[in-house]
């Protein structure tokens, strides 16, 4: 009889033998991607899956082992305990370092400053990301319009520079430099942003040596933070 | 098993509510490790297929409202792939059922006809029953044993293309019998 062809399954057989794990791999692969745009075809194979599983309603139900369910807890579940627990044993650590390194900033302020009884608003920023562990403490000195830069997290990366940029809202990146591997630094703030510092957002990009050749950006974004009131 | 309430479950725990994922364990774990069982037929096996079963749910569980089918089909379709591919996997040239129950779908003109009621098992193993016995054999052998086409001419001893020109008239003939 050559009614059933060997070679090429229609799209009936191809839905059956898909489910049954007896389709060619090419078959399969081929099938699978019909799947997402022809609703005929899925039709067909939803048809088959439905019916193939009642296969299973004879089989009795066996209740698995207690130690399976605290292993797949376990499994799953675990990792995502350790980086939460991660996430706060660090935001208290940038939390207790910013308030330290405010702290310090304040007095040195209010040694400078001619009314110690109105304390100064002073404006920092956390720089931080999820894809890169570099984390930076920015703090803006107001009289001597510097930002104060402490590295609490990551390194500096071999044949790589660190570039700082300053974003003010609807506008493009603009550089304040290359920073050094030191772990504190001070990068003075250019004279026509001095009043806009409230609404900066300030990033640190990966470049080459030396900062971006072209002005803009050029690799990751490694940590953003916007200034905010501490 | 109530339909519903499986279904709220898995659309809880697509948004990665473990409470959910912990009390959908509690109700279908019995119901997938018996087939696991079923299929390896190895206690130790069957305890590892059951735990990649429901990483794969949890990992998964935000593709089911587009694929279609029915809760307890697709969480079955997950466990019985997951312990197939397991026992293929000693053999060499093996390739991966994995993802068909995860595939995003085309919807069909109405899904609701998809799901199939419990008589429909008893439908099925009637029909089954009522093809030729080596046909039946073969196709609930592909189903439940994984067994492939080279698996089955082996075992029917036929050629590998004769086996297959068998089970498929046995799929038509299932079809039109389904289909009544």
């Amino acid at each position: 009889m050559s009614d059933v062809n060997n070679a090429a399954p229609d799209d009936e057989m191809l839905a059956a033998e898909m489910v049954l794990g007896l389709a060619s791999e090419q078959d399969t692969a081929t099938g699978r991607k019909r799947m997402a745009s022809d609703s005929e075809f899925s039709t067909k194979v939803v048809f088959w899956q439905e019916r193939m599983t009642a296969l299973t309603d004879e089989i009795e139900p066996v209740k698995p082992p207690a130690r399976l369910k605290k292993k797949l807890f376990a499994q799953l579940f675990a990792k995502q305990r350790v980086s939460i627990l991660q996430r706060v044993w660090l935001w208290q650590g940038v939390a207790m370092a910013s308030l330290l390194f405010a702290g310090y900033l304040g007095v040195q302020l209010l040694k400078v400053t001619t009314h110690p009884d109105i304390p100064p608003p002073v404006l920092a920023a956390q720089l931080a990301s999820d894809t890169s562990p570099l984390r930076v403490l920015a703090v803006l000195e107001p009289v001597k319009n510097e930002i104060a830069l402490r590295r609490v997290a990551g390194d500096p990366i071999a044949n790589r520079s660190f570039e700082l940029w300053a974003i003010l809202p609807g506008q493009a990146p603009v550089s304040l430099g290359v920073l050094p591997d030191s772990k504190t630094m001070r990068i003075p703030i250019p004279p026509l942003w001095r009043d806009q510092t409230a609404q900066m957002t300030l990033a640190i990009s990966d470049e080459p040596v030396g900062g971006s050749p072209t002005g803009a950006p050029t690799g990751d974004i490694l940590a953003v933070g916007a200034m905010a009131n501490l | 098993m109530d339909r519903q309430e499986i279904e709220d479950l898995i659309a809880r725990v697509a948004l990665r509510d473990r409470a959910a994922f912990e009390q959908l364990y509690d109700r279908v774990s019995a119901k997938l490790f018996g087939v696991c069982l079923r299929v390896l037929n190895k206690r130790a096996a069957a305890e590892d297929a059951m735990q990649d079963t429901f990483v794969k749910i949890w990992n998964n569980a935000d593709r089911y409202n587009s694929n279609g089918l029915s809760p307890m089909t697709w969480l079955i379709t997950i466990a019985r792939n997951t312990a197939i591919d397991r026992l293929r996997a000693r053999k060499k040239g093996h390739q991966n059922l994995d993802s068909p129950g995860f595939e995003l779908v085309a919807p069909g003109p109405n899904p609701e006809q998809s799901a199939v009621a419990a008589s429909e098992a008893a439908r099925l193993s009637g029909c089954l029953d009522a093809l030729e016995a080596d046909r039946g054999q073969a196709i609930r052998g592909a189903y439940l044993d994984g067994e492939t086409y080279a698996d089955l001419a082996a075992r029917f001893d036929v050629p590998l293309n004769t086996m297959r020109t068998w089970l498929r008239r046995g799929l038509i003939a299932l079809r039109e019998c389904m289909s009544l």
